[in-house]
């Protein structure tokens, strides 16, 4: 009964092509614009960390003084980043922030190139799960002992070492030698979850060096620096000793209990801080300074979702449903069309069901014809926001499931569409339409 | 005689299909206002002088990455090497870019007591040499721009001066002049020595994007990594970066030069989000009202179809074309205020969860006003062929039986 | 065969009532060819449609093939029609964009049949009425007689119990309204039972039996016409 259906639906569109197709035209701009926005409010709005979400998180700490900063900083000081990294409750933590260095390689021949470094700690590459291809992570006693040890990217290794291991080897850094411990896979988290500060959709560094060299090494901070009170930085010690929050901290905590316990220590450790003079905001209790953030929090703290992305998917919406109620229309003047038609067949024996799905499979027909347009479309306005609004290249990949969610939606408009109509129509009275016509 | 009546009954009576066409329109209206404010809006932003000679800036950076090499030094010599080259009109140190979404932000106080002080507003923290002015085209309009003589190097030395942008200087002190003020930060004393038309800062976004200082600090000595801006006439922007590239080579090799823009391309990558919102909501914009359009066609041609007889009959008692012309069109246009009415309350609701949701501004009374304007322009449109196509039916019909 | 007792129908309206059938009674057997007359609204289009459960009635009693249809729901009269009663129109009612072979074919789609039973049946039925070789055209191709050709042809299909047909040669010419009158004929004696509204005395004088309705009544044949009860 299906394919005689199909058979019917299809004969019935190519009846009434301009109708149809205007219909077709509808439905798919509607779902074109609609796949649109939601392709990269879904790709911004993706959680790369999976099934850890809940495990992995950052840590915030309201160092700011009274009546400053109405909200926890995303970053933290040097001084409270060191004191975290010393505790030893925990089994996972990693400081981290991003700077810039030169890189070179013993060969002459390739220039050196300004790549961007992620200063952190050994931990982080357990903790994000980073992939390596060769060698491993930096020995546990580098965080504490700085050593010129360095992890970089398979990109880079092709690039200086033509792909082989290069593990052992040496690269010069700011023309400062460091020994290769590590060669990661590709790994590109997209959003850039761990630092979203600086371009949530910017490419993950492909150097990581050890934060416990940040002292010596006076890094410049590729990020934002930012201070609730006048402290002027003339050398790095008084960036290190300064109030200024610039650096990302980032722990495992992977259940309740030990995200309660942790909460504590922080509470203490803020109590602790107070006598020494900081954490200076009187109108809070300690408790109330400190934060822990899993990955979904942290993203939705740090707007990695623009709010026109927001208003962009609620408006495509709304624009669907004016092509829903648009289809409705002509759905309604075609199908009145045929009900003397319908009248006949009822005559004949066909059943309000019959008929209902009759037209029903029709419409999905149109839907779906719809959906694969709409496809087109929104493919189409995807590589044109690439090409025109320097739109990021990861944010206009048709994600696979709207192949899916497409087709769905836009079967699902049309049959939303088609159901007063169908209705109608199958509620013709037989008797009505057969008397000469 | 525009018979409204009878139109109005005989659509009562007709139940689904003018209540559909009331649903799309008073979702259009409510689409269409705010869409059309949100793409005004986002306009009149890109539409903000900056006050910059933005096509004849062009900005870069240097990395020094040889530890031995002195920065302090090597920023003066680099900043000759770009002054004497050819076509270069002025070039100067700036720690931070216009319009290029990085830089400082900082305050001052007006008195030593930070407690009691009061605080201007935080504004963009340029520091640069008496040439930055210059370089950025911007232009002063009080006081005097630094001299050579007093510029500093480092943030802790004294004889701090600044330039303050009009809106600053507006916001903080009124009507007064700022001239010969001295402000604070920390211990150190400023004496503000000018006043800047317009000087805009790093964040269009910012709500302080107007409020901007120049410090004569040249604070391109402190560190190896910082930001030079050239200006150059247009037609001498292009060979400019290979010009530079092997100048500064020639005199070191052991740096990266990198990221060259002009302050136009800075703003253009600045505004790129708000470009791209107008565009995408224009394109929805015209798309609603085409599919309205067409829809609105479909249906009154099924309409006219469904009332061939009837207009045949009109015709036969009297009705002359314009009279079945009329009556299609004010149906439209009834059906089209109705929905307007409605669908620009619908708007203002919309707007103000918009608002609530997004701290958008309110949409203004105005923007659906337009808006069922502009859809009673497209449904005429929309509607006058198929009721065209009507006033030709012959009256003849009315006798024949089907 | 059919059997309706006291058959009232009455439309309403704000304003007023209309009985357009009022204790209407009749009997017809298996087998038998009826026709039925009557002036226009005397309710002879409200009985075919009772009649053919296309719409129910206000009181009374209906019983076809010896079950009762009196208030079947709208799913089991739909059926009923498909499987027991076969309709023929005035108007043909043809679907204009199916060609012959799948116009007929509609009623055994709708009984759920399998695709080489209906192309049997559907063979069957246009050799019957005598178009077997155009079972490709469309409606449209072809004279009025020949398309109510396929509407019997199509009423056939299903192996109705009895026909119900409505003025089928009131669109015709006489020569074609002899050729269908004639098929009628040939299937009533082949057992189905044919109930024919005409106003045409004419065609009903070839019927075994005439009722004439007058104002929503049974009027007695036996008294009025008695030289209509023709034997076969």
């Amino acid at each position: 009964m299906f394919f005689y259906y199909c058979d019917l639906a299809w004969r019935s569109i190519r009846k009434t092509p301009m109708l149809s197709m205007l219909m077709v035209l509808a439905i798919s701009i509607g779902i074109g614009i609609t796949i649109t926005t939601l392709n990269v409010y879904k790709t911004m709005s993706y959680n790369p960390a999976g099934d850890r979400s809940e495990v992995i998180n950052s840590v915030q700490l309201w160092s700011q003084g009274l009546d400053t900063w109405d909200e926890f900083s995303s970053n933290m000081t040097y001084t409270d980043a060191m004191n975290l990294r010393n505790n030893n409750e925990l089994s996972f933590k990693a400081a981290t922030f991003r700077t810039g260095l030169a890189m070179q390689s013993d060969n002459p021949k390739i220039e050196p190139v300004l790549q961007s470094v992620r200063v952190t700690d050994r931990d982080f590459f357990k903790i994000f799960s980073v992939p390596f291809l060769y060698g491993s992570y930096w020995d546990v006693s580098v965080d504490e002992r700085p050593a010129y040890q360095v992890v970089i990217s398979q990109k880079l290794n092709l690039r200086f070492f033509e792909g082989k291991n290069s593990v052992g080897k040496t690269v010069f850094l700011d023309r400062k030698p460091y020994q290769i411990v590590g060669v990661i896979e590709d790994w590109n988290p997209q959003p850039k979850y761990y630092d979203p500060l600086n371009g949530a959709f910017n490419d993950a560094e492909e150097i990581f060096i050890p934060f416990s060299l940040t002292a010596q090494e006076e890094f410049d901070v590729w990020g934002n620096t930012s201070g609730w009170k006048f402290e002027p930085m003339l050398t790095y010690n008084d960036r290190l000793l300064s109030e200024k929050v610039w650096i990302q901290f980032w722990t495992e905590l992977s259940n309740q209990e030990q995200k309660q316990s942790y909460l504590a220590w922080l509470t203490r450790y803020v109590e602790q801080q107070r006598t020494m003079g900081r954490f200076t905001d009187s109108a809070k209790t300690p408790s109330e300074l400190v934060q822990i953030s899993h990955v979904e929090k942290w993203l939705e703290d740090n707007n990695v979702v623009p709010k026109d992305t927001r208003i962009l998917v609620g408006l495509s919406l709304l624009f669907l449903s004016v092509c829903l109620v648009n289809i409705l229309g002509l759905l309604l003047t075609k199908f009145l069309k045929r009900a003397p038609e319908v009248g006949v067949r009822r005559a004949i024996g066909a059943s309000r069901g019959q008929i209902f799905s009759q037209y029903m499979v029709e419409v999905s027909m149109i839907g779906f014809i719809g959906g694969v347009v709409g496809l087109l479309w929104a493919f189409g306005s995807l590589t044109a926001l690439h090409a025109y609004f320097e739109v990021d290249q990861s944010l206009i990949g048709l994600d696979m499931s709207m192949w899916f969610i497409t087709p769905l939606i836009a079967i699902s408009t049309a049959v939303i569409a088609g159901i007063y109509p169908a209705w109608v129509v199958c509620r013709t009275k037989p008797s009505v339409y057969l008397k000469a016509q | 005689m525009l018979h409204i009546k009878p139109i109005l009954s005989s659509l009562m009576r007709s139940k689904s299909s003018p209540i559909l066409l009331l649903l799309q329109i008073i979702l259009s209206v409510a689409i269409v206002a705010n869409a059309s404010f949100i793409i005004n809006e986002r306009l009149s932003l890109m539409q903000r002088e900056s006050g910059y000679a933005e096509e004849q800036i062009l900005t870069f950076s240097v990395y020094n990455f040889d530890p031995s090499i002195d920065n302090m030094k090597q920023n003066q010599v680099d900043q000759q090497i770009l002054r004497s080259l050819p076509n270069v009109i002025d070039a100067s140190y700036s720690n931070m870019l216009p319009l290029s979404d990085s830089g400082w932000m900082d305050r001052y106080v007006d008195g030593p007591d930070e407690d009691t002080a009061k605080s201007t507003p935080g504004f963009a923290f340029y520091l640069g040499n008496e040439h930055l002015l210059n370089v950025m085209g911007a232009k002063l309009i009080a006081g005097r721009n630094f001299s050579a003589d007093e510029i500093n190097t480092g943030l802790d030395d004294s004889g701090m001066l600044a330039l303050v942008s009009q809106p600053l200087a507006k916001a903080f002190w009124g009507d007064e002049s700022p001239l010969g003020k001295t402000m604070y930060q920390g211990t150190q004393t400023v004496t503000i020595i000018g006043v800047v038309d317009k000087l805009q800062g790093a964040w269009v976004d910012h709500e302080n994007f107007e409020y901007s200082v120049i410090q004569n600090i040249d604070f391109g000595g402190s560190s190896s990594n910082k930001s030079y801006m050239v200006r150059a006439l247009p037609e001498h922007i292009k060979g400019l970066e290979e010009t530079i590239r092997k100048a500064f080579h020639a005199e070191n090799p052991n740096r990266v030069l990198d990221n060259f823009q002009t302050v136009a391309e800075l703003r253009d990558r600045s505004y790129s989000n708000h470009r791209l919102m107008a565009t995408v909501l224009s394109i929805m914009v015209v798309l609603l009202l085409l599919i309205t359009a067409l829809g609105l066609t479909g249906m009154v041609m099924f309409n006219i179809q469904r009332r061939t007889k009837q207009i045949g009959t009109r015709r036969a008692l009297g009705a002359r074309k314009r009279d079945i012309i009329q009556y299609f069109m004010v149906e439209n246009y009834l059906i089209c205020i109705v929905g307007g009415v409605i669908g620009g309350m619908l708007a203002l609701v919309l707007g103000q969860q918009l608002m609530s949701l997004y701290s958008l501004p309110m949409v203004p009374v105005i923007y659906p006003i337009l808006s069922v304007i502009g859809l009673l322009v497209v449904t005429t449109l929309a509607v006058i062929v198929p009721a065209a196509k009507a006033a030709n039916i012959s009256p003849a019909l009315a006798t024949r039986s089907v | 065969m059919l059997s309706m007792k006291n058959i009232n129908k009455v439309f309403k309206t704000d304003l007023v009532e209309t009985h357009a059938l009022r204790d209407f009674n009749l009997e017809v057997n298996e087998g038998e060819f009826v026709a039925v007359t009557g002036p226009s609204g005397s309710g002879k289009t409200t009985f075919l449609n009772i009649a053919g459960l296309l719409e129910g009635f206000t009181t009374g009693e209906f019983s076809l093939d010896g079950v009762n249809v009196s208030n079947l729901s709208d799913n089991h009269s739909a059926k009923v029609r498909n499987e027991k009663i076969g309709f023929i129109f005035q108007g043909f009612n043809l679907i204009p964009d199916l060609n012959l072979a799948e116009n007929v074919e509609v009623p055994l789609r709708y009984r759920g049949m399998n695709a080489s039973e209906r192309k049997r049946r559907v063979e069957s039925a246009l050799e019957q009425v005598g178009l077997g070789a155009r079972m490709k055209h469309l409606p449209t191709q072809l004279s009025g007689g020949q398309q109510q050709r396929v509407a019997i042809a199509r009423a056939l299909a299903g192996e109705p119990r009895f026909l119900l047909a409505d003025e089928p040669t009131g669109n015709l010419d006489s020569l074609m309204a002899r050729q269908v009158m004639e098929l009628l004929e040939n299937i009533n004696q082949q057992g189905t039972t044919i109930i024919m509204v005409t106003h045409d005395p004419e065609l009903a004088r070839r019927a075994q039996r005439n009722i004439q309705i007058v104002d929503g009544q049974v009027c007695d044949f036996s008294m009025y016409q008695p030289a209509a009860t023709g034997t076969r």
